[in-house]
Parts: structure tokens; C-alpha cells; sequence
């Protein structure tokens, strides 16, 4: 009934829809709902506890007219996004590189440069709150006198730093996995082709590393934007509102007030979730034209 | 002409960097594993002083010495073995079944063709962009008690939710799969050359023994990977646990040590103790599978014409 | 080795799996005893009777007061073993986890209620009045210290039962005193005489500041109310934050971090003055009950006392910080539950709590236990109340609190006029208030 060649196709349809059936039954069953759900209510007026209000469009329009929004929570993570993701990955590039060298000790430095990963947000927070303090060793190696996380000038700055420190280590792994994949045989074939060491770098390894670095770099945009964590527990959004993050004002409104505005934290989540989304479509197109 | 001769010639600006690179690379290692490590260091340190002085200096040595924290940690609640074997419950069955989860969905990513695929893919990525604070109600109420209560239709009690609450199933089911592990493991198939599979392709293998015999084995330091992190997303899971488990014998270890947190004030010493002792597992972990971080045979030995 | 690694995973996974699927069962079989003699025999079966269970919620406390309250349970279950009371306390953002539980109908039947998020769940009607079943067991709201009760009351009806309560006293580090040649403060202080103290308690280059002025919504008001004024309106519809009075108090109150006698806690490196009074950079500071545990642990060489707050030009002036115990609207043992407030309210529990130094008691007459005497601290925080306000704002209290907070790091961090920064506060405050 069907040729070998339809026979083949639907072959790889099924298995392909197999493969992602357990994707599927956590798409279906717990995510596709829960975000239409919260979609559903960034067009109300609710507050948790009496059953939501339909308000049309008045929740966007009230976010993009609030103050805290327009002066804090999106420049903050606009320039939050610009400065960390670039920085991460090129950081955590670099390490990758040096780490598959052949050098000594690498093992214990792989190990090294991935503690901060595994150090808790506590500690974190401490740490980094006394590293930083006014009379904190940070000021004291560079002879200055800055209360960093109580400046509206250096506040988002530290938060940047610590959490730069942070995901390093991760990314690092990442790219660490793409590179010891990459074929030595393609070293070997442009080496005889008579490649110096830079032209090796840049036509064979980075080539080979761009869906590594299209998945570092998504996950940097998409963890960035969202960045909550930290200013939860070292900042709470201030001094002043210089660590007032979209996300943050997302919490807020949802849980943190006396008076929740879900639906206006759901509006909030979606405006984000859709700058994001371009973001990254625009990333993924600039990543795949150098192909 | 003078600035044609005080420049060096190309070669000797390589054998520069040749005799420089080494001692650079090496210095500059040794100064990110010290800004890598100070933390971690400064609170064992914090740790293993007593509560009593954990304001005096020195702060970089544990001068007085005590193990009192870690001790307080462990045997202040009857309950501490059963966060842990709660903890290490969930933590590995979520690795072990995520991790070959995602390696299949990410593999028909990469390699197979099939009507959506495009479009599922960006519905996959898109899912990790909404912010978890609004969806947390909804996806309480499927794994819990039913997104519409007490639904009969024409006499038959219909469940719209898990009914999972308090119940270490509620933390296992939906971590099965997730997007991360998906997107991941699809850009890791898609770097690595698919000659081995299309060759046992033309052999008659199956796509399903493709996958197991050859496929699999091939990605072993990407699904390593998977495999720590989804261990350690899952063993620090803090808000969804809170949330679904109830009673303190179900809590995981995060939920239980946070108990050491007070209301209005903090006896950070043993709170520090607690956080240390709940990142041993990951550690552990991690040096378990540093040793598989190895180039994948298969990679090595194929022979490009 | 692929295989036994393997084998090891699969064995765990299976092991997961059962142990979510199951669930304690408590289900009685009953076997049916066969008689072959014929002898009547007369059996008597005794039948349990109905078991309920009620659950009990509430932010984790340290585990000492943890361990008091399960003491306090066990008790209750020994006169009370038809109540079944599940403790189950949420270890992290107590108030996050509460919300989504009561927003999915899932909450437990008891649970903590801070005065100052109360005013949002007695309007929304997610608690049950307790009016009647306090008639039933004869509990009358007088045995309870005035201000608390009426703060949990809403309409006219009774809400909640207070556990506890905190107030704020001028603690001082008697060494620095000593050091400075001062006299102890006393309960009749004045603002002039916490000025001059400060003054000559105050050395900036060895890092010591007499007081410490955090810009804390939860300090400031306190200078406000010794000067007369209020934060809101009695109804809590407009905000009187740009009035003179409150105005002058910040003048006062941010004085001291400009003449340098007083500091806040990140200039000495601390996130909260509490430590930085422990390690004696500063040598007084305004902080609650909690200060007294916290010290003892971990500053236990610390020599220190504790007055009234300072009086200002217009008298006395303090806050309460109180928590409740409600239940449920949804509770299915409304009974049961009212029992188990009851009994860990009662004047037994309560003293056992007060001599378990963690907190004070809400019932007036435990004024006059013992504990009192051999801890002088403990007394001022109890003393306080008297003429002291709650901390509470009204429905929107977290947007009150940020706003002061943004106009005390307005004067510190940009040096704006006291006056032009409350404005902007009030204005600001307003337009949520109006919305």
C-alpha cells in the first residue's frame, strides 16, 4: 500500500513522536495549561482569593504606565541582559578553551571553576554581602570606600558580578562537553592544510561549537531576564528601586504585597516572556546566517 | 624605516607567546580558583567555628576549632536520615529517567524529521520563558487537588488533578522530562557527525537500536552532564517542595535545613553547616563523573576521507 | 561496569516509584472469630471514636521554640486523643506558600497570622470568626492584652488569637556606656537625652556609632508617634506621611547619621544592626524581643540593657508586632481546631512559653509572673505595649512600608530634604491608594 520511501517517512515520524512522547504528556498535562492558565489571567483583576475579574487590556496598560516598571524593572534587566550574557559566555568560553588543553592539574581546576556552582545561594548571599560590605575586603584590596550593594550607582553592578561568579562554572561544563567532541580528525585535516593556531580557532573550533553556544547564550538571555534570585535575598529590589528587576516586580505583585495583584504580575510575566522570545529568535537567526 | 625595525618579525612574536603562554594561562588559572574557591572557603571556615565567635577573626582559618555545627545539623531533628534518603529518592530517579527523557526527544530533534517539528521546538524553548511565579498556581492545583473540584459528569467522579500532594510523587512526575535537558541534548546531537548512525542506517539497524547501541554510548560526556545538572537542579529544589510536601517527614533535605532559619534572626554558623553538608552530594556526584568527562570513542576513531 | 551502574539506577528508580505509590493506609479489617462451643459468651467491642484530624501551619521558628511547640501539641493530645493535630510547618517563604495555598482552597485549618498581612485575609473572608466557638469554651477576649485582640478584630468580629507579641526597646551596650563615663539610659528618657548620649558615645574612626538609624519602615514610625503624628489615617484611606509631624521626626531620627552619632548597619559591614550591636559598633539601637535570644547565642559575652524607647516632644510612642492563630473559613473541625487554639492560648501554655524566654505572652495577667523579675528585658518589651500602635497599614501596608523606606534612603543615600523626600512618598503612596 505504501511505497518503501512513504513507508520509511512515517517510520521516522513515529519513531520521532515516540522519542518525545514523555515531552508531550508534560506539555499537554502540566505546562500548555498552567500557561494559558496565567495568560488567561493578565486579562483580570485578581487577587488569589475572590475569583478573578475579566479588565480586557488594563492590566498591560497599567504596566507599561507604572512607574517602577518603566524607570526601574525594564532598564534594569535590559541592561542587565546586555552586560551579563556576553560576559558569561565569553568568560566561561575562554576557560573552556584553556581547560582543553593539555595542561597540568586539570581535573582539579575543572573542579575548581565549578565550586561556585555548587555553592548555595546562602552562602552566597553572605559571602558576597561581607565581600562587599563598606569595610569588606573588596574595598580594602582596592582602596575605596563604596557601600556597593547600598549604592543605587553599584547596587545592579554587584548583582551582575556575583551572579557572573556564579554560572560560570556551569557554562564552562557546557562548552568543556562540545569540545571534547569535536573531531580531532578535522584538527588533524586543517593542520595539514598548513592552519596556524588562530585560523584553526576560527574555521573549525568555533564553527563546530555554534549549537553549544547557541544553547549557552539562550539559556544566558532566558536566565537573565528572569533574574530574581539573588536580588530576592541580597537587595529586595532597592536601594531605590536600582535592583528592581522585571522579575522582581513579578514576585511582588503575585506574592510579596499585602495586596496581590496576580493579574497584573501575569501581564508583567508576559511582556517578558515575549521580549525574550524575540531576543532569542533574533539571536538564533544571526547564530544560523553564518552558516 | 625605524618602526619597521623595533617591530618584531611574526615569528618571533609567536615564540613570544609560546615561552609567555604557558606561566599566563597558569596565572591567570590560579587567580579564577581562588576568586572560584574564597567563597565556599570563607563560610567552611564560618562553619567550623563556634557560634560564640564567629565574629572574631581570624575569618580565613577555623581558630577555635569545633565540629559543634555540623553536629547540631545532623542530630537536631530525629527527622534528618529521612530528608536525606527523601532527598537522594528523588534526586536520583528524576536523573536517571530525565536524563534518557531528554537524550530521546533531543536525539528526533536533531536527527529526525517530522511534521511541528519546527514549531514544538520553539514551543519548547518558549515554555522555559514564562516566569515559574505564575504558573506555580495552576500546576499546584494539577498535580494536587484538581483544576475543577468534585467533577462529576452523569455520575462518575472525574479527577482533574494528581491528587499527588504530600507525596514524593509530586516532585518525581513532573521532572521527567523538561525543556532545558531537551534543548541541550538536541544541540549536543546536532554537533556531533551523524556518520556512524547513517552507516548502521544502510546496515538495517533500527532507529530504536540506532539509538540505544550506537547513539547513546557516543554522547556519554553530554548525558554525564545532563545527568549532574538535572541531579543538582532537583536536589535544590526549594519552592515547588515547599509547596507540595506537608508533613516534615516527606520534606526533602533544602526544605528541612532551611528549619535552621529564623523568623527575626539567623545563627548563621550552623546554617552554613547545614547548606555545606547539603552540597556534598552534588560534589560527590561531580567527582564521581569527572572520571567518564572523556573524548567519546567514536570521535576519535572515525577516519574522515 | 555500564551494567551493574545500570542495574544500581534501575533499582532506585523502581525503589522511587513505590515508595511514592504508597501511601499509609489506615484501613481496620475486621476478622470474623468463629464460635464452636455453644456457651453464650458476652463480647464486648470497643469502637475507637471518630478520630479527627486538624492541621496546624505556621512559619518555622528556630528548633528550640519548635520543640516548644510540639511540647505544647503532645500535651493537647494526651487530654485530647480524639484530635489528631498534623504540625506542619513551612520552612521557607511563609507567605508565599500560605497565599497559594488558601488561593487553591488547600490550606490547613490553623495557621499564623501576622497583624500586618491580616487586614487583606479578614476582608477577602478566608477566616473564620471565632466569636462563637470562644463562647462555647467561655474564652473571653478580655483575659488577652487589649491592643492585640482588637487587632485581630475586623467588623466587630474576632479573627484571631494572639500567640504573642514584641514591642521595641532602646537596648545599650553598658561597657560603651561605662567606656564613655554615661549613666545608664532610664524609662524616662527623653529625645534631647538619646541625642547627647549618642554624641559622646560616637567614635566614627574607631568604627563605633552611638545609634543606629537603619532606614527600616519597621523602626522609623516609632520617632513619628513620640512626636504626635500618625503614618495613616484611623481609616487607613490617605496617608499623613508629608505631615509636620512626621517630617520633624525624620529630621530628628536621620539627624544622627549626618552629625555622625549614629550610623547604618551596612557602614560597619552588617546587613542588620542587631549584629553590629553585638559586636559593639553600635552602642544603642531600637530592636524587639528577638534581640534577647539572638544575643544570648550568639554575643554571649555581651554586657547590655533594655529601657522604654525615649520619650519625644509629645509623649510615648511604640510599635506591636503580633502574630495570631486563625482558622480556616474552609476548615471541616471547626471545633476541633477552636480546642487546639484554646488549649496552646491558655494560661498554662502561655506560661510555659513565657519561661522558655522565646516569646511573650498575650494573656494581661501573666504581667505578673516571676520571669519578669529575673529578666528586666523581658519586662520593657512587655511594658511596651501600653500605648503602643500595631504595625499595620491597612490593606495597603507593604506599599506604605516601601515608600518610607524609599524616602529614609532618599535622605541617606541622596541627601534630599527631609521634607521634599515624605512629599514625594506621600504623593507616590496616594496614587496606589486612589487606584
Amino acid at each position: 500500500m505504501f511505497s518503501p520511501a512513504m513507508r520509511r517517512k512515517l517510520s521516522e515520524w513515529l519513531t520521532a513522536y515516540i522519542f518525545l512522547a514523555p515531552w508531550f504528556f508534560i506539555l499537554f498535562v502540566f505546562i500548555i495549561f498552567s500557561i494559558g492558565w496565567a495568560f488567561y489571567l493578565s486579562f483580570t483583576d485578581y487577587n488569589l482569593f475572590s475569583p478573578p475579574k475579566w479588565v480586557g487590556l488594563t492590566q498591560y496598560i497599567r504596566v507599561l504606565r507604572d512607574r517602577d516598571f518603566l524607570q526601574y524593572a525594564l532598564p534594569n534587566t535590559l541592561k542587565y541582559v546586555a552586560v551579563v550574557v556576553p560576559t558569561q559566555t565569553v568568560i566561561s568560553l575562554i576557560i573552556a578553551f584553556a581547560l582543553d588543553q593539555n595542561i597540568r592539574f586539570r581535573r582539579f581546576f575543572r573542579t575548581a571553576f565549578y565550586v561556585p556552582s555548587v555553592t548555595s545561594s546562602v552562602v552566597i548571599s553572605l559571602i558576597f554581602i561581607w565581600l562587599f560590605s563598606k569595610v569588606g575586603i573588596i574595598n580594602q584590596i582596592f582602596g575605596l570606600k563604596i557601600d556597593w550593594l547600598n549604592s543605587p550607582t553599584y547596587a545592579l553592578p554587584t548583582i551582575m558580578m556575583v551572579n557572573i561568579w556564579s554560572t560560570i562554572g556551569t557554562m564552562m561544563l557546557i562548552f568543556l562537553a562540545a569540545l571534547q567532541d569535536i573531531p580531532v580528525a578535522l584538527y588533524e585535516a586543517a593542520q595539514i592544510d598548513g592552519a596556524n593556531r588562530l585560523q584553526i580557532l576560527r574555521y573549525v573550533t568555533i564553527p563546530a561549537l555554534r549549537p553549544a553556544i547557541f544553547f549557552v547564550v539562550t539559556m544566558g538571555v532566558i536566565g537573565c531576564f528572569q533574574v530574581f534570585d539573588q536580588i530576592y535575598v541580597m537587595t529586595a529590589g532597592g536601594p531605590l528601586g536600582a535592583t528592581t528587576t522585571m522579575a522582581y516586580l513579578i514576585y511582588k505583585w503575585a506574592f510579596g504585597s499585602t495586596n496581590i495583584q496576580m493579574g497584573r504580575a501575569s501581564a508583567v510575566a508576559f511582556i517578558l516572556s515575549l521580549m525574550i522570545l524575540v531576543v532569542v529568535l533574533i539571536q538564533r537567526r544571526i547564530i544560523e546566517r553564518e552558516e | 624605516m625605524t618602526t619597521m625595525a623595533r617591530a618584531l618579525p611574526r615569528r618571533d612574536v609567536f615564540a613570544l607567546w609560546d615561552r609567555l603562554k604557558m606561566p599566563l594561562f597558569y596565572g591567570v588559572l590560579i587567580l579564577w580558583t581562588i576568586i572560584s574557591i574564597f567563597p565556599f572557603w570563607v563560610s567552611v571556615v564560618y562553619s567550623l567555628k563556634p557560634v560564640a565567635n564567629s565574629y572574631d577573626p581570624p575569618y580565613l582559618w577555623p581558630v577555635p576549632f569545633t565540629l559543634e555545627n555540623y553536629r547540631t545539623v545532623l542530630t537536631q531533628f530525629e527527622l534528618f536520615p529521612r530528608w536525606v534518603l527523601n532527598s537522594a529518592v528523588v534526586a536520583i530517579t528524576v536523573m536517571v529517567i530525565r536524563t534518557l527523557f531528554c537524550a530521546m526527544g533531543g536525539y528526533a530533534f536533531a536527527r529526525l524529521r517530522f511534521p511541528g517539528k519546527d514549531l514544538l521546538f520553539t514551543l519548547t524553548l518558549f515554555t522555559m520563558m514564562v516566569p515559574g511565579q505564575v504558573t506555580l498556581i495552576p500546576q499546584f492545583l494539577i498535580i494536587g487537588p484538581g483544576v475543577v473540584r468534585n467533577l462529576t459528569i452523569g455520575g462518575v467522579k472525574i479527577p482533574t488533578g494528581f491528587g499527588l500532594l504530600n507525596n514524593l510523587g509530586a516532585l518525581i512526575l513532573p521532572g521527567i522530562v523538561d525543556a532545558f535537558g531537551l534543548f541541550m541534548m538536541t544541540q549536543f546531537y546536532k554537533s556531533i557527525p551523524s556518520e556512524l548512525e547513517e552507516a548502521a542506517l544502510v546496515d538495517g539497524l533500527g532507529r530504536f537500536g540506532i539509538f540505544f547501541r550506537i547513539v547513546l554510548p557516543i554522547s556519554q560526556t553530554a548525558l554525564l552532564t545532563l545527568a549532574l545538572f538535572t541531579f543538582q537542579g532537583t536536589w535544590n529544589a526549594f519552592m515547588w517542595p515547599l509547596i507540595v510536601l506537608r508533613s516534615p517527614e516527606k520534606f526533602t533535605l533544602p526544605i528541612g535545613l532551611q528549619w535552621f532559619k529564623g523568623e527575626y534572626y539567623t545563627l548563621y554558623s550552623i546554617v552554613l553547616a547545614g547548606s555545606i553538608f547539603n552540597s556534598l552530594p552534588i560534589i560527590l556526584i561531580f567527582f564521581l563523573f569527572q572520571r567518564y568527562f572523556i573524548r567519546s570513542v567514536a570521535v576519535t576513531g572515525l577516519k574522515e576521507a | 561496569m555500564y551494567r551493574k551502574a545500570f542495574a544500581l539506577m534501575a533499582l532506585v528508580v523502581v525503589a522511587g516509584l513505590v515508595l511514592t505509590a504508597c501511601a499509609p493506609q489506615t484501613v481496620t479489617v475486621t476478622v470474623p472469630v468463629k464460635e464452636t462451643v455453644q456457651v453464650p459468651v458476652e463480647k464486648t467491642v470497643v469502637v475507637p471514636a471518630e478520630r479527627v484530624t486538624v492541621r496546624l501551619s505556621g512559619w518555622a521558628a528556630n528548633p528550640q521554640e519548635t520543640a516548644l511547640l510540639e511540647s505544647l501539641l503532645y500535651r493537647f493530645s494526651v487530654e485530647n486523643p480524639d484530635i489528631i493535630v498534623k504540625y506542619e510547618p513551612i520552612t521557607g517563604d511563609y507567605w508565599q506558600a500560605i497565599k497559594t495555598l488558601v488561593g487553591a482552597g488547600e490550606e490547613p485549618d490553623i495557621y499564623y497570622m501576622d497583624i500586618f498581612q491580616f487586614p487583606f485575609f479578614a476582608k477577602e473572608g478566608v477566616l473564620l470568626p471565632l466569636d462563637d466557638l470562644m463562647a462555647s469554651t467561655g474564652t473571653s477576649r478580655d483575659v488577652f492584652i487589649p491592643d492585640l485582640i482588637n487587632a485581630f478584630t475586623y467588623e466587630g468580629k474576632t479573627y484571631g488569637i494572639p500567640k504573642d507579641f514584641n514591642t521595641l526597646a532602646l537596648f545599650y551596650n553598658k561597657d560603651l556606656f561605662d567606656q564613655a563615663g554615661l549613666a545608664y539610659p532610664t524609662d524616662n528618657w527623653t529625645w534631647d537625652d538619646l541625642k547627647a548620649a549618642a554624641q559622646k558615645l560616637s567614635q566614627p574612626d574607631k568604627n563605633i556609632y552611638g545609634l543606629g538609624v537603619p532606614a527600616d519602615p519597621g523602626r522609623f514610625p516609632i520617632f513619628v508617634f513620640q512626636n504626635g503624628g500618625r503614618i495613616m489615617t484611623e481609616d487607613f484611606s490617605d496617608t499623613l506621611l508629608d505631615s509636620p509631624e512626621v517630617v520633624e521626626a525624620a529630621r530628628f531620627y536621620t539627624g544622627f547619621y549626618f552629625d555622625k552619632s549614629g550610623a547604618l548597619p551596612s557602614d560597619v559591614g552588617e546587613g542588620w544592626q542587631g549584629t553590629a550591636f553585638g559586636k559593639g559598633n553600635f552602642a544603642m539601637v531600637y530592636e524587639g524581643g528577638w534581640l534577647i535570644p539572638y544575643l544570648n547565642q550568639q554575643f554571649p559575652n555581651l554586657k547590655y540593657g533594655a529601657v522604654l524607647p525615649p520619650k519625644g516632644p509629645k509623649g510615648y510612642g511604640n510599635l506591636i508586632f503580633t502574630v495570631a492563630y486563625v482558622i480556616s473559613k474552609n476548615s471541616k473541625n471547626p471545633e476541633a481546631a477552636w480546642k487546639v487554639i484554646e488549649f496552646i492560648t491558655n494560661e498554662a501554655s502561655q506560661t510555659t512559653v513565657l519561661e522558655s524566654g522565646f516569646a511573650l505572652p498575650s494573656r494581661a495577667a501573666l504581667i505578673n509572673h516571676p520571669y519578669f523579675q529575673s529578666h528586666p528585658e523581658s519586662a520593657t518589651i512587655f511594658r511596651g505595649a501600653t500605648g503602643a500602635t500595631p504595625f499595620m497599614w491597612g490593606l495597603y501596608g507593604s506599599d506604605v512600608n516601601e515608600k518610607m523606606g524609599q524616602a529614609l534612603e532618599r535622605i541617606y543615600l541622596k541627601g534630599q530634604d527631609p521634607e521634599a523626600s515624605f512629599r514625594q512618598a506621600a504623593q507616590e503612596l496616594r496614587e496606589i491608594l486612589g487606584k
